[in-house]
């Protein structure tokens, strides 16, 4: 029972996002109530606007305030690359690395058949289409390197594999700050396997 | 037993909150088991490598906290699988029987039935591994997946007089078993036309040693009646539909069979 019918409110919606429950709910809610009246604006707006100034690019699938967002539509972008992501985040991930210049492919989530998540639920065919479109001389894999991931990756080579586009797959190995004791040996294994020269 | 250490397979993990992840294993001494594991989408250290759908692992649970879900505090690698993941059909015929097993095996099982379902889903894994999937090769390992959960379908001996089957014989969904050509006129609604051999060569995929499943002979007739048989018994005693079913199908070029269509 909180305070008021405003609070419970707030702590019944609160409760809709992921990972928040009572508690966690009561605790924003709290934080909510306390602060600024410029900063319960700003969030309020934020949110009001959310899905109206968000749009998804016709072309990648990444999220952006236009589309084609911004990174389709640059003209100093590399088209002859389309780096395979699952998510937007994933995207922002790689563009953040500044190891990549070419072009994004957003699949929107990986093949999970447990959960119920095949072909048709992912931009798989759209990929091909901009495949078969010609331009692209190299497609990246980029899915995560786990089960669904590489499933995924290996899914989507064989819908390309009359391209005559190289595919490749990113390296597996040691994360930077990794620690080899604590490693699992199939990670060892392939770091090993993919190890580079150093001089 | 506050703390089990054990074998296990792990069939499914979902996200939980903003760093953990809620994992479905299979043990050998306890059947399906439930776990959090704390920390494990932000850690590099704790779980790495190990929280991966089909991995075979070595798992301590701390089952000490009344009332709250038992807690993962380690897991060492095993067995990856990894040739799972590098074949549609083979990713496609694992998820599915993972899937089942996930829905149907029981909680804090018998140990006999628990070693029995473990040494299934770890045979099977196995098998598929090495493996080109096909129907037959699914039906085959449905078949032993209904045996593993206890819900063997009689196919040597008449479920109405115990005779061997000849000639013009059925297989009565309801009652999970084979009528003989003497107890014909029992036929019903529920009842699939079947012929001799297609019996011969399930009751042969009961039998038979993984390694050689991939080696029994079908031809088309039998492979169809196998199927509709299969497909029947499962959503009449299973009585689940299960979400990997339609890849599956695509992966195996096999058009979905739905209830109408048998």
């Amino acid at each position: 029972m909180h305070s008021s019918p405003a609070m419970e409110r707030l702590v019944a919606a609160l409760k809709h996002l992921p990972g928040i429950g009572e508690k966690s709910a009561t605790r924003l809610a709290y934080f909510l109530l306390g602060t600024s009246d410029s900063l319960l604006r700003e969030l309020s707006d934020a949110i009001a606007r959310l899905k109206t100034d968000t749009a998804v690019c016709e072309v990648c699938f990444n999220l952006g305030d236009r589309s084609p967002c911004p990174i389709c539509s640059d003209p100093r972008r590399d088209t002859s690359m389309i780096c395979v992501v699952e998510e937007p985040a994933d995207l922002a991930s790689v563009e953040q690395s500044g190891a990549f210049r070419g072009l994004y492919h957003v699949l929107g989530g990986t093949l999970s058949p447990i959960d119920g998540m095949g072909p048709e639920a992912l931009r798989i065919e759209e990929l091909v289409a901009r495949v078969a479109a010609g331009g692209v001389q190299e497609v990246i894999l980029a899915t995560n390197p786990n089960a669904e991931g590489d499933a995924t990756a290996h899914y989507i080579a064989d819908q390309l594999e009359k391209t005559e586009a190289r595919l490749s797959r990113i390296a597996y190995g040691m994360p930077l700050g990794g620690d080899l004791e604590y490693a699992d040996h199939v990670t060892v294994g392939r770091s090993l396997e993919n190890r580079r020269d150093i001089r | 037993m506050d703390r089990l250490v054990s074998e296990v397979i792990l069939m499914r993990a979902v996200d939980f909150g903003e760093s953990d992840r809620i994992v479905h294993l299979l043990s050998p001494e306890v059947g399906r088991l439930t776990v959090i594991a704390k920390g494990a989408r932000r850690s590099i250290k704790r779980f790495p490598g190990t929280l991966d759908l089909f991995n075979h692992l070595r798992v301590a649970v701390n089952r000490r906290r009344p009332g709250s879900m038992a807690m993962l505090e380690q897991a060492t690698l095993l067995e990856p699988f990894l040739g799972l993941r590098v074949q549609s059909a083979r990713y496609a015929l694992a998820s599915y029987l993972l899937e089942l097993m996930d829905r149907m095996a029981p909680e804090g099982a018998a140990r006999p039935d628990a070693q029995r379902l473990f040494g299934f889903v770890l045979s099977a894994l196995r098998t598929l591994e090495g493996a080109t999937p096909n129907a037959r090769l699914r039906v085959l390992l449905e078949l032993r997946a209904f045996d593993a959960l206890g819900l063997r379908p009689e196919l040597a001996r008449c479920v109405r007089c115990g005779e061997r089957p000849q000639g013009r014989v059925a297989f009565h969904v309801a009652d999970g078993g084979v009528i003989c050509g003497a107890h014909a006129g029992e036929r019903s609604e529920g009842t699939l036309p079947v012929h001799v051999g297609t019996l011969k060569v399930l009751q042969q995929g009961l039998e038979y040693d993984y390694s050689r499943l991939g080696r029994l002979a079908f031809g088309p007739q039998a492979l169809a009646e196998a199927r509709q048989l299969l497909f029947r018994f499962q959503r009449f005693h299973v009585g689940i539909e299960l979400r990997s079913e339609r890849f599956l199908d695509e992966s195996l070029g096999w058009a979905g069979l739905t209830p109408e269509s048998t």
